[in-house]
């Protein structure tokens, strides 16, 4: 079976529209095959800080979480975490939830309970070990939304990121799931917002990484590996969600990949973005040159530590 | 706290990392036990706004009362401007119908926004209270939320299990006052408020007798192991002691039509079936109340509670109370009883029984001890609901109504919270009943903001019909001619009953 499937933006008809796209993606998976009745399916997303405004649309998370609904006859619990500080409107539940549902996110229009990862405090969670002998963090606190369902199904919206080079699948399925006291732990002596030229010392940013890597595995250990990643190549701004502005998209809609490796369908994206037309126009490596992060280096890491392998074939649905 | 805390960005101000730890990053949100909380009044008696449940032009409808004693009764001062203000009410259970109306929710809620507060609506979750609890999770109780009409969509603001996803989201308190209990655990959504509207559907309760704003505090503020606390669980020795379910010889084991409903009830499996009576692990058992409900409520005796649980969980529940008040300045909590649907139990029942009298009205203050006062003296002054509990069991006006409905005098919790301050139980009760005038009765029908767009309806409409109007298009509408014998005399002819022809 292929690791990594891509469905492509082009050749829109009437049979063939966005959300038909997604529900085919997510049906050549064989994911829904995991579900079964009853089954608490958590469904992580990204939504997007005030000034943000290329968030993913409703629909484009409905499609998915339709599917889940109806494999598991259960109404999934739609999930993303509180941000770290105050400066914007998603530290606190009670605006992190007015902000979303301003955006269109709501348990109606998403098709399932749309709730904070962990709790109004975001700091409801569970300690789960990384499962790695050198481990810097040792376990992470996962959020009870996620560590307390029978399956996780990570929605990324992927753009690029300052410190980690994309944020996709390994990061909105590691670090975005943690309560914030582990989040905060994973950042130590990191500025999550170098937009003044604040950038973090090289050494810094790796040590991140390898920690925001470590919490995937932790992750991973509360689901006990009953994952399942979408990749949405849809708007990929050079700021991340959680940033209060975006500028213009660094390419076009390039589609949407699925997978149960994050590694390889990270490496599978990041391919795409920058084997893409409008990307490679630019004539600069954005990825590198925005956050001074080398995202291959993350992605043999993560390799290395045992999170997924890079390698192995691409399907494309026709 | 005048400024609104979530000020838009600041980025550009940001000299240095954020650093890491739960102590930096924390700093802002936590929230500790207020220096300042007390009870509101300090002496006398307490001022207490009322008005009764009935209406008969624009300015009585109840959702215009409700905001009229938020503004009388100046629960508008409990907040400052850009405070979270958490409007705590009961979800209800499944199934359940007797619980607030949305609208009374809604008004709170807009009249928090009018006045420059940040609302969210509130509940915890609960223990699992029998086989077919569906406030227990936090999923199933937002479940029952939406079908109860209880969304964001109708609120205008979040709708948040207070406890989180998995009831652990808590904030713990001292209790070094507590008649029974020194510690608690407060849900976060509240404990963390800079302010509570506490908003109650007054009725009765089987465990506590009574359920209305005190209830709300000492029960419905507490995260699950809160709610353990205050159950009382594990006080005592398991086998005589009333922190423990009460297992009697009257179980018939297997030959009980309920014993599959009874095995399922617990939900960590600490009691089994029998071939005559259960098997009771207690080193499991977390008193949920799960196997009493179901057995009690099946009609059966099997396992009950011990004679002197009640009292001691409603002096608890008062204590609890307390618990979570200490999250709040003084002042700094208002509320609101509504006397409508006045029910017999618990909104955390999946039934509803006769209202043991009819709609009484609505209680406003910011003395918890004086509002709860008065509404149970109403309510024991109110006639007996036809077909009720209280007239099965013969109560009569001026009875202590809850007692005879269910067992005991909820005066005993407002004795107890009166012992550690929780408030006054001398109250002067305001009536207030609004004037009709033209400015009153415009006050609350013309929504700001709204497609209202601050105008009477009626003066909305001429600007759309001076350019649109279907009915005069049609006009003349084709009928017989006007004809004065068929307008006066014609329609007598038909029998009014039958609709046939008379002779």
């Amino acid at each position: 079976m292929n690791r990594v499937i891509l469905v492509d933006a082009k050749g829109m008809a009437v049979e063939n529209s966005v959300v038909n796209k997604l529900q085919r993606l997510i049906q050549e998976s064989g994911a829904a095959d995991d579900l079964s009745e009853g089954m608490r399916v958590a469904i992580k997303v990204n939504t997007s800080e005030a000034g943000y405004e290329y968030g993913l649309r409703p629909v484009f998370i409905r499609a998915v979480t339709d599917v889940a609904r109806d494999a598991s006859k259960t109404r999934p619990t739609i999930c993303d975490g509180l941000r770290l500080v105050d400066y914007w409107q998603k530290a606190n539940a009670n605006n992190f939830l007015n902000l979303a549902r301003e955006k269109g996110y709501s348990n109606d229009t998403l098709g399932g309970n749309f709730v904070v990862i962990g709790g109004f405090s975001g700091d409801e969670g569970e300690l789960y070990s990384c499962e790695l002998p050198d481990s810097e963090l040792g376990g992470v606190e996962v959020g009870t939304a996620v560590c307390r369902s029978d399956a996780l199904w990570v929605l990324s919206h992927v753009t690029l990121h300052p410190l980690f080079g994309l944020s996709a699948a390994l990061l909105n399925g590691g670090f975005d799931c943690l309560v914030a006291r582990a989040k905060s732990r994973v950042l130590r002596g990191v500025d999550p917002y170098p937009f003044n030229g604040q950038r973090p010392p090289l050494e810094k940013l790796r040590a991140f990484q390898r920690r925001a890597l470590e919490s995937h595995l932790g992750v991973r250990a509360a689901m006990d590996g009953r994952i399942f990643y979408v990749n949405y190549l849809w708007d990929v701004t050079p700021q991340p969600e959680y940033f209060p502005f975006s500028g213009e998209p660094v390419t076009g809609n390039l589609g949407f990949l699925a997978s149960r490796d994050p590694v390889a369908l990270d490496a599978a994206t990041f391919d795409l973005i920058r084997e893409s037309h409008s990307f490679a126009k630019t004539g600069v490596d954005s990825v590198r040159e925005i956050g001074e992060v080398d995202f291959a280096k993350v992605l043999k890491d993560a390799e290395t530590m045992g999170v997924g392998c890079a390698g192995g074939a691409l399907r494309r649905l026709s | 706290m005048a400024e609104y805390k979530y000020a838009p960005t600041k980025w550009k101000e940001l000299k240095k990392p954020v650093d890491g730890g739960r102590e930096t990053y924390q700093m802002k949100s936590w929230n500790p036990t207020k220096k300042k909380w007390g009870p509101y009044t300090k002496k006398g008696a307490a001022p207490v706004w009322f008005s009764e449940a009935n209406a008969t032009n624009w300015t009585e409808s109840m959702i215009c009362k409700v905001k009229d004693l938020f503004y009388e009764s100046k629960l508008n001062e409990c907040f400052e401007k850009g405070d979270e203000v958490a409007i705590k009410i009961h979800y209800g259970e499944w199934n359940r119908t007797s619980i607030l109306r949305p609208e009374y929710i809604a008004a709170i809620v807009e009249e928090v926004r009018e006045c420059g507060g940040n609302p969210y609506v509130v509940n915890d979750t609960t223990l699992s209270y029998h086989t077919y609890n569906s406030m227990a999770i936090s999923q199933y109780q937002m479940e029952g939320a939406i079908r109860h009409g209880y969304t964001d969509a109708t609120f205008g603001c979040p709708v948040i299990i207070a406890d989180g996803y998995s009831g652990e989201d808590d904030y713990r308190v001292e209790l070094p006052e507590g008649n029974i209990i020194k510690e608690t655990y407060i849900g976060r959504a509240i404990a963390e408020a800079d302010a509570m509207i506490v908003l109650a559907h007054a009725r009765g309760h089987a465990i506590t007798m009574y359920g209305g704003i005190l209830k709300q505090l000492g029960i419905g503020c507490q995260s699950k192991r809160g709610k353990y606390i205050t159950h009382l669980a594990h006080w005592g020795d398991p086998h005589d002691a009333i922190g423990w379910p009460k297992f009697t010889d009257n179980c018939p084991g297997k030959a009980c039509n309920y014993h599959q409903m009874c095995d399922d009830s617990c939900p960590r499996d600490a009691h089994k079936i029998m071939a005559h009576g259960k098997s009771w692990n207690p080193e499991k058992c977390r008193l949920c109340y799960s196997c009493q409900v179901t057995c009690m409520w099946s009609g059966m005796t099997g396992i009950c509670f011990e004679d002197m649980y009640f009292p001691n969980a409603m002096i608890a529940h008062a204590d609890a109370a307390l618990g979570a008040l200490k999250c709040f300045d003084r002042g700094k909590v208002g509320f609101i009883n509504c006397a409508i649907d006045v029910s017999p139990e618990c909104d955390c029942f999946p039934w509803s029984g006769l209202a043991v009298a009819p709609d009484v009205g609505i209680f406003a203050g910011k003395d918890l001890l004086a509002v709860e006062e008065a509404t149970l003296d109403a309510i024991d002054n109110a006639p007996i609901g036809p077909g009720s509990v209280a007239e099965e069991k013969g109560a009569k006006p001026g009875d202590d109504r809850f007692r005879i409905v269910n067992g005991w005098s909820p005066r005993i919790t407002q004795a107890a919270g009166e012992k550690i301050g929780l408030g006054t139980r001398k109250y002067k009760l305001n009536e207030y009943e609004p004037v009709l005038s033209p400015e009153n009765a415009a006050k609350w029908q013309i929504r700001k903001g709204g497609v209202g767009n601050h105008r009477p309806t009626t003066v909305r409409l001429r600007d759309v019909f001076y350019k649109h109007d279907l009915a005069t298009e049609v006009m003349p509408f084709r009928r017989i001619e006007y004809d004065k014998e068929w307008v006066w005399n014609e329609w007598k002819k038909y029998d009014p009953f039958k609709g046939e022809m008379l002779d």
